[in-house]
């Protein structure tokens, strides 16, 4: 099956600040992709650029087997994208918003109903203008046209701001609709549990460059883990300090950052201490999030 | 019909819904102001009174109002459609939608709604290039109708198609302030210095045109200007020249290419 998205070196280069360095990235159809990072780290110029937007200072990208810019054009009618900062035309009511948006995808709003359905959106609602709408229906009415069309691929840059519990929750089961049609998701988000219970794999993008990717385990995998060695007496423990990074220390407490491959070695050493605890944690994808950007 | 014709004709749509509300009031008040004239219009027996009047004047102001032309039925309602309030409403027309039709989108954020469809970039260009057109065909129609509507209420010895080589032209020279504001419009990132870019070509270009007839020394610039090819008077004394078409199709259809080019080429 051809992935839902390539990319080979893409880059952006604004003057002298660098946007997007090299990112290479796979994306195979029909699973949902997370891709984390702070701000400016790179990851609405990356949606940007693959939906053409942008155009690349270096590298290729191809969504849906065709490669962005002017190529890609016709591919669009079956993307949707959710912008993180939506903008939509004030004087336009809701219904006329999806309407001349579901035209200009030149695609059936096929899911519309159950979408307007689940988000709790009204014909009374709709039929406002957009200027009326709080941020959250603003936000209800954006992720219904990212995805009335039912599109092989969103592109959903933070979906769930703005959003109350119970809509996120329905946004979820949107989400397991969208798996179940086989629909690809470009998901964007800082809520990193989140992106934990919803993604099948993850990227991680700091200042521009990709420091992590794969599946949450195996990025999770990956990551240091957190020793916290407990002692039965006052104990000198400073010769374990090279297995990793040390987050606290007293005579009775160590507490270190431990590379998975060190932990035994760690534990070979420390059986030689007064030990009355050990526990070993393994980091939460907010911890390696974390890691990745302190 | 194929996708680019339906996405242009779809974002034609859009453009109507944004703009429709103003056009209305526009074409009624040109309309109005043309029929308006209608009433103005010197009647056989006032022409000398206001001949002696008109000599009264200085001669570049004579020249400006247009010498002895000025004084027949014809020569005269064409001074209202060089007149300032003519120019200013279709300049407000061109100006808000050429502006609106890219830099404002980009500006706005709803760009990034926009061009993540199946649109292809020149789609806006041709999309807001039609508004301009169609809007230009309703007020220059609207004046059109004033005038024509007038002469058939008070004949003065002319018919209303005799002034409609003067609208045309009129369409066309709008036309292409209304190209050049699309190329304008496909350089900026925010309506605001979009509008205030056209808003400047046109009324330099209005200056500079009303400067070089009453000036000497800068009586070479007046090709520059693209007012220099609209002279209503001129039309109504010795027909429309061949050479005024094809310079306002040709400017046109150049500020529509490089503003092509250009959107072709940037971040949206």
């Amino acid at each position: 099956m051809t992935p839902a998205i390539v990319t080979a070196d893409l880059a952006k280069q604004y003057g002298h600040v660098r946007a997007l360095a090299g990112l290479s990235l796979r994306v195979e159809s029909g699973e949902i992709f997370g891709f984390l990072g702070p701000n400016g780290a790179g990851k609405t110029t990356t949606i940007r650029l693959l939906l053409g937007l942008l155009i690349p200072s270096h590298g290729t990208a191809h969504v849906l087997g065709a490669a962005i810019g002017p190529p890609g054009t016709a591919t669009r009618g079956h993307i949707g994208y959710l912008p993180g900062e939506l903008s939509l035309w004030p004087g336009f009511t809701g219904w006329h918003t999806l309407r001349f948006l579901e035209r200009l995808t030149q695609q059936p709003a096929v899911d519309r109903d159950t979408l307007l359905e689940r988000f709790g959106l009204s014909d009374a609602d709709l039929r406002r203008p957009v200027r009326t709408y709080s941020d959250g229906m603003k936000q209800k009415l954006g992720l219904v046209q990212a995805l009335q069309c039912r599109p092989r691929l969103a592109f959903l840059d933070e979906p769930t701001k703005g959003l109350d519990p119970l809509v996120q929750q329905a946004f979820y089961d949107a989400l397991a609709d969208a798996r179940a049609h086989g629909m690809t998701i470009f998901f964007s988000s800082h809520i990193l549990s989140e992106v934990e219970r919803v993604c099948d794999r993850v990227a991680m993008l700091r200042a521009g460059t990709l420091v992590a990717s794969g599946t949450i385990d195996s990025v999770l995998a990956s990551q240091r883990r957190r020793v916290r060695i407990a002692f039965a007496k006052a104990t000198d423990s400073s010769s374990l300090d090279r297995f990793g990074d040390v987050r606290s220390r007293t005579e009775s407490l160590l507490e270190l950052l431990v590379a998975r491959t060190d932990v035994p070695e760690l534990l070979r050493h420390a059986s030689g201490f007064p030990l009355e605890d050990v526990t070993i944690e393994p980091m939460s994808l907010e911890d390696a999030f974390l890691e990745h950007y302190r | 019909m194929t996708g680019s014709v339906r996405t242009v004709a779809t974002l034609l749509r859009h453009a109507w819904a944004r703009h429709r509300v103003p056009l209305l009031p526009i074409a009624l008040a040109i309309g109005l102001f043309q029929f308006l004239l209608t009433r103005l219009v010197p009647a056989p027996n006032e022409v000398n009174w206001m001949g002696s009047l008109f000599a009264m004047l200085p001669e570049q102001m004579r020249t400006l109002i247009g010498n002895d032309v000025a004084l027949t039925p014809g020569g005269f309602l064409a001074l209202g459609y060089s007149h300032p309030f003519f120019i200013l409403l279709l300049s407000a027309w061109i100006v808000r939608v050429s502006a609106t039709a890219i830099a404002g989108e980009v500006g706005t954020g709803t760009m990034d709604v926009l061009a993540s469809r199946p649109a292809a970039r020149w789609t806006f260009l041709m999309a807001g290039m039609k508004a301009v057109l169609l809007g230009l065909a309703v007020i220059v129609g609207a004046a059109w109708l004033g005038t024509a509507i007038g002469l058939r209420v008070r004949p003065v010895g002319i018919t209303g198609t005799s002034l409609l080589p003067i609208a045309a032209i009129a369409w066309l020279l709008f036309a292409a302030f209304g190209a050049i504001g699309l190329l304008i419009s496909a350089s900026h990132r925010d309506a605001g210095p979009a509008i205030g870019w056209t808003t400047a070509v046109i009324a330099g270009s209005f200056v500079l045109d009303y400067l070089a007839r009453l000036w000497s020394p800068i009586a070479r610039l007046r090709p520059l200007s693209l007012f220099r090819y609209y002279e209503p008077q001129a039309i109504v004394a010795s027909g429309t020249p061949a050479h005024v078409v094809v310079i306002l199709v040709l400017t046109t259809v150049a500020a529509l290419l490089a503003g092509l080019a250009i959107l072709a080429r940037r971040d949206l």
